[in-house]
């Protein structure tokens, strides 16, 4: 039949999706791993400079502690509540104390906070270098003969991978403290009673996890942030586009690892 | 005895969703001020990025002064950006940087380390005047504070500062009124001389490329359409580069209208 052979079939064009599809993976991979051994390389020249990471310590810690103080306050509130109302007289209620604990430091606190620090500060990241590119300023930076990764890229990776891991320590124990109160106040569960719950069943490698799980974040936030941002093409409208990409890049990012955690880590 | 060339471009081929340059040869002499023309999106910008590396053809290569761009080593692409001024279309300015900090970036890192404060001082000074700036007015400013001809002032003396061989300027003119557009004109043409640079100007303004160049071409399709003398483009039959200097004629009419 003339002309069945022009148009593709469904199937035809479902292989021409996936092939596009593992072409852009294999692409952005590509490209993710040349700007990792760009930092790397970068960081091992000493080509780095300490003032610019304790500058974007400044701007992703500091500035960003309010934020991650409410949303953890909200989550040890939110925890505490739904697990309180759950308690049947079966249970000892010293227990909340307990699964807060280890929701908040295995769960909320490190996934929330790096969830919001997409919002707060990978979006920032890439819509910074986004506009940088769209202006030739990376162009301008190759031009003069510096590095816009040393620059711009690796204060940015090392100041997440340091400061992540502090924020989360911070929102565990705002967390925690938010859940106590809140019990006292919704089932009256004392403190002593709520902390004795927690310590029960406490392990320190609780904390360790968390803490791995900010590491992991803290590090991929920015990586994925500044990938983005360095191959915006097309002036305000392209920093957009690519902001927003990156967001929901991140955003799975995150998701996808903490749902790797368990089978890697707790073994 | 031919002189050197100081930049050979050979058979640089580019394409991103389509192609943009098909080969593109051409060799520029010492001290020469080139002239490169072509409509909005047909490559010119692209071809002056080859020069320093910026952008990697998918085939060719480009040698500055002997080097190779794109088959030499690290060291060669540094030692060209080092000899190698760009004056970038919309300044390109470190946003986060003043203005001194800005043109302090335009000395190569080597040298900087080797230089003490009070030599750098005067040398971003100099630069400044030389593209009449007053420094002590500018010099603490952030680029957000300045007006579009200043930013593009700024970007010249970035380019300069370094003492380049080579001067690239991607659209020096562009977006500038008829009152700076003409004190831009004056600039290249007497940093050129002052500086003893080779300058390739990509340009939009025909008959001021026409005047201040020796040599111009004309890219289109790819590749170039027109290469020769202001004197012979001006006389060109080639309905190409009729169609193109007219259509431009009559953009520059309607901008000259819209900016006054
Ligand atoms: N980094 C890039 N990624 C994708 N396309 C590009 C890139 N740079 C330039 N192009 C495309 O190449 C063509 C030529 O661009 P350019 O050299 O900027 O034109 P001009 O002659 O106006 O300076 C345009 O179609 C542009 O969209
Ligand atoms: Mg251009």
């Amino acid at each position: 039949m003339p002309g069945s052979s022009e148009t593709p079939s469904r199937a035809e064009r479902w292989l021409a999706g996936v092939a596009r599809a593992g072409r852009t993976v294999l692409q952005h991979s590509g490209e993710i791993a040349i700007l990792l051994r760009d930092i790397v390389a970068a960081l091992v020249g000493l080509r780095v400079s300490l003032r610019s990471i304790l500058r974007q310590m400044y701007v992703m810690g500091v500035q960003s502690l309010p934020i991650v103080i409410l949303t953890a306050v909200l989550a040890g509130i939110v925890t505490s509540q739904q697990g309180g109302y759950q308690f049947t007289g079966a249970i000892p209620l010293y227990v909340l104390g307990s699964i807060v604990a280890e929701s908040v430091v295995l769960e909320m606190g490190p996934v929330l906070t790096a969830i919001v620090l997409v919002g707060r500060v990978g979006a920032r990241i890439t819509a910074e270098l986004g506009t940088m590119k769209v202006s030739e300023q990376i162009d301008a930076f190759y031009s003069v003969g510096r590095d816009p990764v040393s620059i711009l890229a690796a204060p940015r990776v090392v100041a997440g991978i340091i400061v992540v891991p502090i924020l989360v320590a911070v929102a565990n124990l705002v967390g925690i403290l938010a859940g106590m109160v809140s019990a006292q106040l919704t089932v009256g569960l004392g403190p002593n009673s709520f902390l004795y719950g927690a310590r029960l069943y406490w392990q320190s490698w609780d904390l360790f996890y968390s803490l791995t799980k900010a590491l992991v974040f803290g590090f991929t936030i920015p990586v994925v942030a500044i990938h983005m941002g360095l191959r915006t093409e097309g002036g305000a409208e392209g920093v957009g586009k690519t902001t927003t990409q990156a967001v929901m890049f991140m955003t799975l990012a995150v998701l996808i690892m903490d749902a790797l955690f368990p089978p890697l880590l707790l073994d | 005895m031919q002189t050197r060339p100081v930049i050979r471009y050979r058979a640089v081929h580019k394409a991103f969703d389509l192609p943009v340059l098909e080969g593109i040869d051409l060799d520029i002499f010492p001290g020469e001020m080139f002239g490169l023309f072509g409509a909005s999106g047909a490559g010119k910008s692209v071809l002056l990025k080859t020069t320093i590396g910026l952008i990697v053809p998918d085939r060719g290569d480009v040698e500055v002064d002997g080097r190779s761009v794109f088959f030499g080593d690290r060291r060669d692409v540094r030692k060209i950006r080092d000899k190698v001024g760009y004056v970038f279309q919309h300044a390109a300015l470190f946003d986060s940087l003043n203005v001194f900090e800005n043109v302090e970036t335009g000395l190569p890192l080597r040298r900087l380390r080797a230089m003490d404060g009070r030599r750098v001082a005067r040398l971003v000074w100099e630069a400044l005047e030389r593209v009449l700036l007053d420094p002590r007015e500018v010099m603490t400013k952030l680029p957000a504070e300045l007006s579009g001809g200043m930013k593009k002032r700024v970007g010249i003396a970035r380019a300069i500062v370094g003492g380049p061989d080579i001067l690239l300027w991607d659209e020096p003119t562009t977006g500038l009124d008829p009152v700076n557009t003409a004190g831009v004109q004056r600039q290249i043409r007497r940093l050129s001389r002052e500086l003893d640079v080779t300058s390739v100007i990509v340009t939009h303004d025909i008959e001021g490329g026409l005047e201040m160049c020796n040599r111009v071409a004309m890219l289109e399709g790819g590749r170039l359409r027109f290469l020769g003398s202001p004197t012979a483009f001006r006389a060109s039959g080639d309905p190409i580069v009729r169609a193109f200097v007219d259509r431009t004629a009559a953009e520059a009419a309607v901008d000259l209208v819209a900016t006054t």
